[in-house]
């Protein structure tokens, strides 16, 4: 198997044309890569461009500045744009569709028998404890189990690289422990490649070998932290001291940032 | 069905009625009081016609219309005349539903379409269809593709104005999601925005449905020489009272039939919503 390619943000900025006077810029020269095997996390204070990074990255969107690259590990030739699929904070499945049936768009859409696509599909729904919810609808289902079948519905696809786009963020606090360590056990086991956008520092050091830190708008990255906890890491790892001086150092940087976002906020006002 | 007068007739009788009825439970019941009160209605309307003695040209009784009903289907006339009737109306509401949801995907999906098709839709819309029986008379002559083109008329303007309604109220996370899943533009369209506007587009086809039941009846009145608005129009030239009271209530039963049917699809499309 061929290594899926490095995604690199070559000085990425992006500018949205303002009403009136000069553009507003919500991402600014950002510089960094995201490495074949690594979960890389990106956390910052609310509207700092987080999910829009996912998206430039999947392609949705493009840079006003800078570009977007995918380029080789090992001698930086260029490469062909890898494999993602996305695990979506509002979940964003198809109602009218079953379980199952959400989980095998992504197939139907590529063309695979229906046969095939049904296995496959009943695979990655036993891969993360949904057996015998095929036939339900997503209304029938609790947050957790709705972001599990939107988890599964990604996975099945195989990509190169998992975006996951504040995945547990409309979910209640106990579930949302519940999913991250299962999450981080599933990232473990698979040595999948992640990209994860994130509130929670905990989350992002329960999961990321690679923690990007975000200044308020306009985004820029304000420290990009490696994680060097062992694995398997879980809920537990927080008695680590490590741990804490890894949180420490987050929130430090964070709180500036949230303050300066929240200041900003009450100047737009 | 049943559900519903149940958990009234209880909460009405309170817990110490169930194993004997009181003589008032029958008139608790909504379904025994709505028959109840139709045959009532006719028991009456038997009696005083018979008391009166009007002219039965004025106001036959209800068993003389019961007779002139059976009469024209027995004789064939009047199966005749639904056949027709329903050919015209459903032949013509197919034309609008589906060029009314393939028209309404594409103003939704781009503004300059939109743009465009408003002005036709703002001016057509609120334009009573029946004010267009002269001019496609004219053009179309009073044949076939007259009475398709006059059904049609009336049920594509709500299919397209809920078409388009309820493709531009999807929620964009699902268009993302597919987008990322692999769905090119054709395939967000058919799988995403088309299945999402769904109830939307029902709810059209309820309103549409009904107006190309008036334009037909009414275009058949006009210009038919079969269908039932044409038997009722002409039944009431010549006094025949009786038939025109036939048809009426072949017309009643056909809206009954229809908002039936359209009530139980409802449930049907509707099942991932209720669940």
């Amino acid at each position: 198997m061929i290594a899926p390619a490095v995604i690199e943000f070559d000085g990425v900025g992006l500018a949205y044309a303002a009403q009136s006077g000069a553009p507003t810029v919500a991402l600014d020269d950002l510089r960094c890569r995201f490495l074949p095997g690594k979960v890389t996390a990106i956390i910052g204070p609310s509207g700092c461009g987080k999910s829009t990074m996912l998206q430039i990255a999947r392609g949705f969107l493009d840079p006003t500045a800078g570009r977007l690259r995918f380029v080789e590990l090992a001698n930086g030739a260029a490469a062909e744009r890898p494999a993602m699929s996305t695990v979506w904070q509002a979940f964003n499945l198809f109602p009218w569709l079953t379980v199952i049936e959400n989980v095998e768009f992504g197939l139907r859409l590529g063309g695979m028998p229906a046969a095939e696509r049904r296995a496959r599909a009943k695979k990655a729904l036993a891969a993360i404890d949904l057996t015998g919810f095929d036939e339900k609808y997503p209304r029938q289902l609790s947050g957790g189990m709705r972001q599990r079948v939107g988890l599964a519905r990604a996975l099945v696809m195989e990509p190169d690289v998992l975006l996951l786009d504040e995945p547990f963020g409309s979910l209640d606090a106990q579930t949302r422990l519940v999913l991250q360590e299962q999450l981080a056990a599933l990232v473990e086991r698979s040595g999948t490649t992640a990209i994860l956008v994130t509130h929670s520092i905990e989350e992002a050091i329960l999961l990321a070998d690679t923690i990007l830190v975000m200044t308020a708008r306009p985004g820029r990255i304000a420290a990009e932290i490696e994680v060097d906890l062992p694995r398997p890491r879980s809920h537990g790892t927080a008695q680590d001291p490590a741990y804490g001086v890894l949180f420490e150092r987050i929130y430090g940087l964070l709180r500036d940032e949230v303050m300066r976002a929240m200041v900003g906020e009450r100047a737009d006002t | 069905m049943s559900g519903q007068p149940i958990a009234e007739r209880s909460s009405l009788s309170g817990a110490t009625a169930p194993a004997t009825k009181p003589a008032g439970s029958l008139l608790d019941d909504p379904r025994m009081l709505g028959w109840g009160a139709v045959v009532f209605v006719l028991v009456a309307w038997e009696l005083i016609a018979i008391l009166t003695g009007v002219n039965r040209l004025y106001l036959p009784r209800p068993t003389q219309i019961v007779v002139a009903l059976f009469d024209m289907f027995a004789n064939g006339k009047l199966t005749v005349d639904l056949g027709y009737t329903l050919y015209r109306i459903f032949a013509g509401f197919f034309i609008a539903l589906v060029v009314g949801v393939a028209l309404g995907i594409w103003i939704a999906t781009s503004a300059r379409v939109r743009a465009v098709a408003d002005m036709f839709i703002a001016a057509l819309y609120p334009l009573p269809k029946v004010t267009l029986i002269p001019l496609l008379i004219i053009w179309l002559g009073t044949g076939g593709p007259f009475m398709l083109t006059i059904s049609a008329l009336g049920a594509i303007f709500p299919i397209i104005i809920n078409t388009v309604l309820g493709v531009r109220q999807c929620d964009p996370g699902l268009v993302l999601a597919a987008r990322d899943l692999g769905a090119n533009q054709r395939q967000v369209m058919r799988l995403v925005l088309l299945p999402s506007a769904i109830p939307s587009i029902f709810a059209g086809v309820r309103l549409g449905l009904g107006v190309s039941i008036i334009l037909v009846v009414a275009a058949e009145m006009v210009v038919g020489k079969f269908g039932l608005g044409a038997r009722l129009y002409l039944a009431g030239q010549v006094l025949e009272t009786e038939q025109v009271f036939a048809v009426l209530i072949v017309l009643a039963a056909l809206g009954i039939v229809v908002t039936k049917i359209q009530d139980q699809i409802d449930i049907w499309l509707g099942r991932w919503r209720l669940a």
